[in-house]
């Protein structure tokens, strides 16, 4: 008889074991998929560049990922014919909830709003970025932005 | 939502905890199946200071570490808690030290909480402090003991606290190499000699190591290094390349270090020496087999017979006690700690923190893996400790230190992990140390399942013996039901009572030390249980029990009062009687002298053993002897109807020295009457040369004279069927045949029945709980050795006056090796139950052959 109830004994405590396991990886599962939600979620606000190169034509881009560069070198995603601008000129970027201006060493500099950038700003809508002799200005669709929430922790 | 998780997973640890310990507290009942009964509590006290300090820390982490990982505390809760009640199962004062270290351990876990600056001071004096771990451990050079009071010196102690400096040690390589790696994080690994401060003290901690012969750190070193310098660098040139160190060091230790030899052999092949080198690793096995699927429960198997249970040795005790699926729970959490460690060096704001935490759990992956695959036969063996969970002060001090750390650097507040440049060695090597958690798993799995029941049913597995303490094992009983060999006591101390040792060669024993022997190995299955019992009974006991159902008595056909008088009449004698049923071949006596008692066998079984008369040997059947002129009256038989002249004279001169008949003739003139009783050398030979060589090979044939007698008992090998000298020689016996009695006495019983070689039945029916006792049939067939009516005429010459049986002698020729035997049988129109026998004595005496085959011969006739 004793041995009966011990059978029974035996299975809950494999039981409790695997609802330990079964918990902690569901878990898992789900924080997993409720960072692709939120990932999914997670709609970049559109930037809007307007270039002027002194004896060119206004080039007008409109771009929707998170992350671009700037330079003379066919390879970047904003290309300007200016003999100032340096190759890997500078990088926008998407982070923090905020898009980001980043000089990538060049020559001559980049400026915001006419201020030299040194560290990695933030930018806003109305600001203007100047890369040599170009100049570039910005507008970042607002309507997306409320959308965004900080990354959650997994 | 952390908060929350971390207490649910702690609940549930605990819970399966708590079921661990209620088992545990109720296991002595289900052991001797009697209740009430003395029941378990002590363990309770580990238990209780168990949950008191993994409160503790759920609290205080949920206080100082807000964002922390919350797989961390309830994996160490559970691996660390398991581990105690493991220990406390297998010695209660092992265990009290442990919940001690536990408290201790968890303390310190708690203080650090409140501490987060501990990892900037751990980088910042990472010299001071590995170079004071290699202090202590090479202070265990001058200083070291052994707290077993054997085995290798690898601890440092007083006053009954005992540390290993070698198990911090590997934390402090960890620590220091993350710091260094992340002081100098644009370093290559060829050139500008950045890594010479660390090859130099790794080394020398190498160096200590393989001085202290403490292989299993060592090795543990150089993955560790290999894993670090692997994460920091990106190249897995590094990992080939310390592979291809370990392969290399491990083929130069093998030819030139004795104990690596001895591991690496024991590895490779423990079978070939199970009580040596192997003794280990085949126990070990043997916990895991035992504990199969579900396991035997807490407290029922017995991981006490594997050496070091507590410590190298816990997860063998663990697999016995919660079989394949607690083994693998246990890996799989393992492999959480491992993968969340990893998850959480990702997630870690620097690269100290981050080389830190990959470090740390690949310190625990790889130490887990160690040892877990040495247990399994998956890897060598060394001897290392189970995170957590072996039995061992400053080995858990260390994993909590590391779960410590790993808590520390999971909360990070503001959520922003540092750049990572090659984020592939993080994936690759925890998928590698993944890998290596599952190839144990799957291992588990064959040892326990696909291999599981092989192995159980090794000689050498204790476990046998004990269940024999707890399942009543068959009785041996005789035809008339009494009992031969019984089983006696209770459950829990059953024990095997020979009622009648002189038939100790016959049914053999059954004892722990010296395993088994004659019937009671070759029916081992019936009395164990095993054969004969509904299959579902079986399953459902080794369920509940992990043993056999109660095992089946089975009925000889020995019949004890003939065989007494057998054992009195042959008394001190050297020799043999066999006794058979004429008509079925049922033996109803089987002595074979000297005999033992195999009740006595612990005592003086090594003396029998080495004893010159050899005891042990069933002389009835495992020996041949030659059968000399004793072949008269079956070669009498073949001829009768043409017999030859009767020879003048009937001794014969053989190899120099004079043969006779067995007794002078009373008569002055022989006839073939008194010639083939008698076994005188002249007439047998005349018999063998009227007969032929071929009608000898094919007599001797017939009389199963080159057929192994099949009774379930070991038999020795029948001569080879040829014959080369003269057909007369042969005849006498002197052409290399050799018969065993059992042999002699069936040949002897086709005399008595018509003609007809019944085949040999010793072992009758078993009593089995369903369909009653059922009749084990001979495995052989009976033979006619005679045309029928032809054995009536002849054995009449064999009778002396009013005799109610016929019988014959013979000697072995020549008479160097003296062997005299006695047959003999009861007459065809016998009403009663017809009977033949065969005396064999090793000694010159045919008086003696024909007193004791006369008296048996009277007594199954008159019964």
């Amino acid at each position: 008889m004793s041995a009966v109830i011990f059978l029974g004994l035996r299975l809950a405590l494999v039981i409790c074991l695997y609802a330990f396991l079964s918990l902690a990886f569901f878990a898992l599962w789900q924080s997993i998929r409720q960072q692709g939600k939120v990932l999914a979620a997670r709609k970049v606000p559109p930037l809007h560049l307007v270039v002027q190169t002194p004896g060119q034509s206004p080039l007008s881009l409109h771009f929707t990922q998170d992350e671009f560069t700037i330079g003379r070198d066919k390879t970047c995603d904003v290309s300007i014919a200016d003999e100032m601008v340096s190759a890997q000129h500078a990088r926008l970027s998407f982070h923090h909830g905020q898009w980001w201006l980043q000089d990538l060493n060049s020559t001559n500099g980049t400026f915001l709003n006419a201020e030299k950038v040194i560290a990695p700003t933030v930018i806003t809508s109305g600001d203007e970025i100047r890369c040599g002799s170009s100049l570039i200005a910005l507008q970042v669709a607002e309507s997306n932005l409320e959308r965004v929430q900080p990354r959650p922790k997994i | 939502m952390t908060d929350r998780l971390q207490n649910r997973l702690l609940i549930l640890a605990g819970g399966m905890l708590f079921l661990y310990a209620l088992g545990l507290t109720l296991s002595p009942a289900v052991q001797t199946r009697l209740w009430p009964t003395a029941l378990r509590w002590t363990h309770w006290l580990a238990l209780a200071g168990w949950a008191l300090i993994f409160a503790l820390a759920n609290q205080q982490t949920q206080q100082w570490l807000a964002d922390r990982d919350p797989y961390i505390l309830p994996a160490t809760a559970l691996l660390s808690g398991w581990g105690l009640l493991t220990v406390w199962r297998l010695s209660p004062s092992f265990g009290l030290r442990q919940t001690i270290w536990i408290g201790f351990a968890g303390l310190v876990l708690i203080a650090g909480l409140r501490l987060p600056a501990t990892l900037d001071f751990l980088r910042r004096y990472k010299y001071v402090l590995l170079t004071g771990g290699l202090l202590l451990t090479a202070l265990t050079l001058v200083l070291g003991t052994n707290p077993a009071g054997i085995g290798p010196r690898l601890w440092l102690g007083c006053c009954g606290i005992y540390i290993q400096p070698s198990e911090p040690l590997k934390l402090l390589l960890v620590i220091y190499l993350a710091a260094y790696l992340a002081d100098h994080p644009n370093a290559r690994l060829r050139g500008s000699g950045f890594l010479t401060p660390t090859f130099v003290l790794s080394g020398t901690a190498l160096i200590l190591l393989l001085v202290q012969r403490d292989l299993g750190t060592a090795s543990i070193f150089i993955c560790l290094q290999a894993a670090m310098l692997y994460l920091a660098t990106g190249k897995k040139r590094v990992l080939f390349f310390s592979a291809a160190t370990l392969f290399l060091a491990g083929v130069v230790g093998y030819f030139f270090v004795d104990i690596v030899r001895l591991r690496l052999n024991a590895w490779l092949d423990p079978w070939t020496d199970p009580a040596g080198s192997g003794y280990q690793i085949i126990q070990s096995l043997l916990a895991v087999a035992n504990g199969g699927i579900l396991g035997r429960g807490p407290g029922l198997g017995s991981p006490g017979l594997v050496p070091v249970a507590h410590s190298d040795f816990i997860f063998a005790a663990i697999a016995e006690e919660t079989g394949l699926l607690g083994s693998s729970a246990l890996l799989a959490t393992m492999a959480l700690l491992v993968t969340r460690g990893f998850h959480i060096a990702l997630r870690a704001s620097g690269h100290f923190r981050r080389l830190l935490a990959g470090g740390l759990s690949t310190y625990l992956a790889i130490q887990a893996i160690l040892i877990v695959g040495g247990t399994l036969r998956l890897l060598p063996l060394t001897g290392i400790t189970l995170p957590f969970v072996s039995y061992g002060g400053t080995s858990l001090l260390s994993g909590f230190l590391a779960a410590l750390f790993l808590l520390i650097i999971s909360n990070n507040e503001e959520n922003t992990p540092a750049p990572l440049n090659h984020p592939k060695p993080y994936v690759l090597l925890n998928s590698l140390l993944l890998l290596g958690i599952g190839a144990s798993m799957l291992v588990n799995g064959w040892w326990a399942v696909v291999r599981g029941p092989d192995l159980l049913t090794r000689t050498d597995n204790p476990r046998r013996a004990l269940a024999d303490r707890y399942v009543r094992r068959g009785s041996l009983l005789d035809r008339n039901g009494s009992g031969i060999t019984v089983t006696r006591g209770q459950t829990g101390s059953f024990r095997r009572v020979y009622l009648y040792p002189q038939l100790a060669p016959v049914v053999g024993y059954t004892q722990p030390t010296y395993g088994q022997a004659g019937l009671e190995a070759s029916l081992d299955p019936y009395l164990r249980g095993l054969e004969g019992n509904p299959a579902r009974l079986i399953w459902w006991h080794h369920l509940l029990y992990g043993q056999p159902p109660p095992g089946l008595d089975v009925r000889l056909s020995i019949d004890l009062k003939l065989q007494k008088r057998a054992d009195e009449l042959l008394g001190k004698h050297s020799g043999a009687l066999v006794l058979v049923n004429a008509a079925n071949g049922e033996i109803l006596a089987m002595a074979s002298h000297p005999t033992y008692n195999p009740g006595v066998l612990e005592s003086i079984g090594q003396e029998l053993l080495s004893a010159k008369d050899s005891p042990f040997l069933n002389r009835a059947v495992q020996s041949t002897y030659p059968p000399g002129t004793a072949l008269g009256p079956f070669l009498l038989t073949a001829t009768y109807n043409d017999l030859p002249a009767l020879p003048s004279s009937l001794w014969l001169r053989i190899n120099g020295a004079q043969a006779d008949c067995l007794h002078p003739p009373s008569e002055a003139a022989p006839t073939w009457n008194y010639a083939a009783q008698n076994g005188c050398p002249a007439a047998v030979h005349a018999l063998g040369s009227q007969i032929g060589t071929g009608g000898l090979l094919s007599l001797y044939d017939r009389l199963g004279f080159y057929t192994v007698p099949q009774v379930r008992l070991p038999a020795a090998a029948v001569s080879e069927r040829q014959i080369k000298t003269t057909p007369g020689t042969a005849a006498l016996g002197l052409n290399g045949l050799k018969i065993s009695p059992l042999q002699m006495a069936l040949a002897a019983a086709a005399l008595s029945n018509d003609g007809l070689r019944p085949a040999p039945h010793l072992v009758l029916a078993v009593n089995t709980p369903e369909q009653g006792w059922v009749v084990l049939p001979p495995s052989q067939e009976a033979v006619r050795v005679y045309p029928a009516g032809a054995a009536q005429d002849a054995i009449k010459t064999l009778i002396n006056g009013e005799q109610p049986y016929w019988q014959a002698g013979g000697r072995s020729l020549p008479a160097k090796e003296a062997y005299t035997w006695y047959v003999g049988g009861s007459l065809p129109n016998w009403q009663g139950v017809p009977v033949a026998v065969a005396v064999l004595l090793e000694e010159d005496n045919p008086y003696l052959a024909e007193y004791i085959g006369q008296a048996v011969l009277q007594a199954a006739l008159n019964q």
